[in-house]
């Protein structure tokens, strides 16, 4: 535990007691002047990068070494400086945001976060002056989110450029941002932004707790947050929604649900979250509802497709050939002659390796990532079925898996379902289509049994509630949603207009 | 401790449950006995007056639910008919409970074995199927709720598209002439097709969990209802496409309809395998509410937690389904359970229900006196 020590009235004391504490730090600078011609000694201490040159080199040094400011002192304190305080943030600095500090723990945090620290001979004080530096880089697309259309807009790492992005999306009184500290050691600053008109308070209580129970030394992502506020930590699928996306979190605000933004980091959380939801992509609120509708529907079959496909083949291929019909039978068991393995073994053979290829692909330099990709897959696919180790259909079936679980808009609820393909295939191969069948009953009820803050994950979908069922598989007309989902007990249940 | 009763069902949770619990093995078999049994086209009559009865019993037992607003049968059937009558009482539901669930594990198994999984030792599927049950079980009744909701809507669509695609089959001259034997063959064929609807005696237990148990009425008569136009489409198309000569004979009547015709062009030429799948989901939904109930009964009659009852009860359950020698010892216990229903569900809430009334009349005249 560290002993706070208060300053005295001694500058140069002080100053000793600053330096101890991080004048040791290669980029903590302290500059000593006075002020214009008289013998006032004062300091400065800020830390070189974090703070803004320009600003302590023209308004804070400029105007407290000059002349007129020294007179001004000395006319307004007759020679006394230390009730000059007062008059300095009043009349001299013209900062924005000035905050006095009373012992060195406290200069320390607030000079290592960009604060300048001034000293003045005789003030018993130092004054912290707000010249933080925001570096922030430019708004850029979406990486992970990208749309054909929609606002080209992405968070960034800056957590006030976040904020303000959000804030930009209109007019709205409603939009609070609740700041929290996160990370024990290096602390971090957390945002909880709901609406709070409309968010249930329930809700806005439990996130707010989840959040404050984080007791870890540091945060570095939002990746963190999400797993320290997920209700079950132990099931495949994700409870938090993250996004890249300031449409995407406004428009869940408006609904009803909470959103975390954490400095640092361009990725915000949605809470709660239900496994529908990672099925939509804002796309679908932008275009006309039809082909929206059609596109939602087509995900829902990808989802599917991606965990089914290849156990449906393995368990028709080795139980139940009787069960398709006779001529694709004959023409898969044609094409699979020669080829020495179990359909499982030759599905795992070419389901590993195209995770090899995809995992690779990521890591490799953007512009041959995907060439390598595709190459490869054709190469390694073609000359697989040459040398007889899979059948040509098999390539069909690990190609289109994998086509499909890449449509999937939730970048994590596609892992997810890429990981569980592998324990369904394993449970085809033991039972054929019962073992499917029961694999699907085994995850419906793992679905079923999980919430998201509260909310069942499977909602809308059951229980029923037609009104949810609006924007669910079917994406309705916007003029007949007038509603916000009923699953989040919102304060207002109706949309406006 | 009680089992929490925080966590209520809706009134449409509560008809799919019915619904759910009555679908079970019956939909596959329910051609078969009753034809034997009555030996007329006009079974289908039969079929809609023995739900009718099913309505007017699940009614009575929904009514006697109600006069105990916050207790399960396990609790108030105590209270009616004194602590070890009541306690009886409970003991053979409960054993009824256990009894159909085993049941319908059996049956799943005899027909996944014989046409999906031919080389499959039929413990090895008993047992991986109580186990994802029992994963599902723990999670409580509205997860249960939850899950049935899902599977029925999966369930009705394929099997609606499935048993329409067999008209093609289908020949009006096998239902012809109604009423032709007469009215009494079609009374024959009543019990059987009354113990087809055995399910809604769920409301014995099911009524303390709605959230607004004053509509439980509505939610039987739904459940019973949508259960009944099932029934009637599986009845009508069975013996439209076979007869009831052809239909006696066939053990599984429903999946040899499904397999009697094929549809060519189409990915799967054969749907049998289709519902058979959901067949196994409606299976599983039925043992399910089976398998919680049974443990739910131990534990309020022993006023315990439910957790140690549904996994006591697992192995209890997987010895009664692999008791049956054959498939015909399944029926014959199936026989069995379905005359103890009668009693139970049949004659038994009547009784109590008059019971309730006259003490509550004494009551009443005590205290005006």
């Amino acid at each position: 535990m560290e002993s706070i020590a208060p300053f005295t009235d001694d500058y140069l004391s002080n100053l000793n007691l600053i330096r101890q504490e991080i004048g040791q730090n290669a980029d903590v600078h302290i500059r000593e002047f006075s002020f214009g011609q008289t013998a006032i000694r004062a300091s400065i201490i800020f830390v070189d990068g974090l703070s803004d040159r320009d600003l302590i080199d023209n308004t804070i040094l400029k105007t407290l070494m000059n002349d007129s400011v020294a007179v001004m002192v000395q006319e307004n304190s007759s020679g006394d400086v230390s009730g000059s305080k007062e008059f300095f943030i009043n009349h001299v600095l013209s900062i924005h945001e000035i905050l006095e500090c009373r012992d060195v723990y406290d200069l320390r945090t607030k000079v290592l976060t960009g604060f300048t620290a001034l000293l003045i001979e005789g003030a018993a004080n130092a004054l912290l002056l707000n010249t933080v530096k925001v570096k922030t880089r430019n708004i850029d697309e979406p990486v992970s989110e990208s749309l054909v259309r929609g606002p080209r807009v992405g968070f960034t790492e800056t957590l006030s450029e976040n904020t303000a992005l959000l804030r930009r999306h209109g007019e709205n009184g409603d939009l609070l941002f609740l700041k929290f500290q996160v990370g024990e050691r290096a602390k971090k600053e957390l945002i909880i932004a709901y609406m709070k008109e409309i968010a249930n308070p329930a809700l806005v209580e439990e996130v707010k707790n989840r959040i404050t129970k984080i007791k870890i030394d540091h945060v570095p992502e939002s990746g963190y947050v999400e797993q320290f506020i997920e209700d079950n930590y132990l099931s495949p699928f994700p409870q938090v929604q993250s996004t890249e996306r300031p449409d995407r979190v406004i428009s869940a605000l408006l609904e009803g649900r909470v959103a975390i933004l954490l400095d640092g980091t361009p990725f915000a959380l949605i809470v709660p979250v239900t496994f529908s939801m990672l099925l939509q992509s804002p796309e679908d609120y932008y275009e006309r509802w039809i082909p929206s509708t059609f596109i939602r529907l087509l995900r829902f079959f990808t989802a599917f497709a991606s965990l089914l496909i290849p156990a449906l083949y393995i368990s028709f291929i080795s139980f139940h050939q009787g069960l398709i019909p006779t001529e694709l039978a004959i023409s898969i068991i044609g094409t699979r002659q020669g080829v020495p393995f179990p359909a499982l073994l030759e599905a795992l053979i070419m389901e590993v390796s195209i995770e090899i290829m995809r995992e690779a692909g990521l890591r490799l330099p953007k512009p041959i990532g995907p060439a390598i990709g595709i190459v490869g897959g054709l190469i390694i696919g073609q000359a697989a079925v040459q040398a007889g180790i899979v059948s040509p259909i098999m390539v069909i079936v690990v190609a289109v898996t994998a086509i499909s679980s890449f449509a999937i808009p939730s970048y994590n609820l596609g892992i997810s379902l890429r990981l569980i393909r592998f324990l369904v295939m394993f449970s085809a191969a033991m039972f054929g289509l019962y073992g499917v069948i029961l694999f699907f009953l085994l995850l419906t009820s793992h679905l079923v049994k999980l919430k998201s803050f509260g909310v069942p994950y499977v909602t809308p979908a059951v229980p029923y509630r037609l009104s949810d069922w609006k924007d669910f598989m079917v994406r309705m007309p916007l003029m007949m949603m007038k509603r916000r989902p009923k699953m989040l007990h919102t304060k207002e249940p109706t949309r406006k207009g | 401790m009680i089992p929490t009763r925080n966590d209520r069902i809706t009134t449409s949770q509560t008809a799919v449950i019915i619904i759910n619990f009555i679908l079970g093995a019956g939909i596959l078999t329910l051609p078969r006995i009753s034809v034997e049994k009555a030996k007329t086209p006009d079974v289908w009559i039969s079929v809609l007056i023995g739900g009718l009865l099913a309505m007017f019993t699940g009614i009575i037992i929904v009514k006697l639910s109600q006069r105990f607003p916050d207790k399960t049968f396990f609790e108030y059937s105590q209270e009616i008919a004194g602590e070890w009558v009541g306690r009886i009482l409970s003991l053979l539901i409960i054993c009824y409970f256990c009894l159909t669930s085993s049941l319908q594990v059996r049956s799943m198994a005899e027909v996944t074995t014989f046409y999906l999984l031919e080389k499959t030792p039929t413990w090895a599927i008993v047992m991986v199927f109580l186990w994802v049950a029992l994963y599902l079980v723990v999670g409580g009744i509205n997860c249960l709720a939850r899950m049935l909701e899902i599977i029925l809507p999966i369930t009705v669509l394929f099997f609606l598209v499935v048993s329409l695609m067999s008209i093609k089959i289908f020949e009006i001259d096998h239902l012809r002439p109604v009423l032709g034997l007469g009215w009494k063959p079609v009374f024959d064929g009543i019990k059987p097709t009354a113990l087809a609807y055995t399910g809604f005696e769920i409301m014995m237990i099911l009524v303390v969990y709605m959230r607004q148990p004053n509509k439980a009425v509505k939610a039987v008569v739904v459940g019973i209802s949508a259960s009944l136009i099932f029934y009637l489409i599986t009845v009508v198309m069975v013996i439209g496409a076979f007869s009831i000569d052809g239909v006696v004979t066939r053990t599984w009547p429903t999946i040899d309809l499904i397999r009697s015709f094929e549809i060519t062009g189409l990915l799967f030429e054969r749907f049998e395998s289709l519902l058979l799948v959901l067949w196994i989901m409606q299976i599983f939904s039925t043992f399910t509410l089976a398998y919680y109930s049974a443990a739910l009964g131990l534990a309020q009659l022993l006023k315990k937690n439910i957790e140690p009852f549904l996994f006591g009860l697992l192995p209890v359950i997987y010895i009664i389904t692999m008791t049956p020698k054959e498939i015909n010892g399944v029926f014959a216990l199936g026989d069995f359970v379905g005359n103890a229903s009668i009693f139970l569900f049949g004659i038994l809430p009547l009784l109590l229900l008059i019971i309730s009334r006259l003490k509550v009349g004494k009551h009443e005249a005590k205290s005006s006196s």
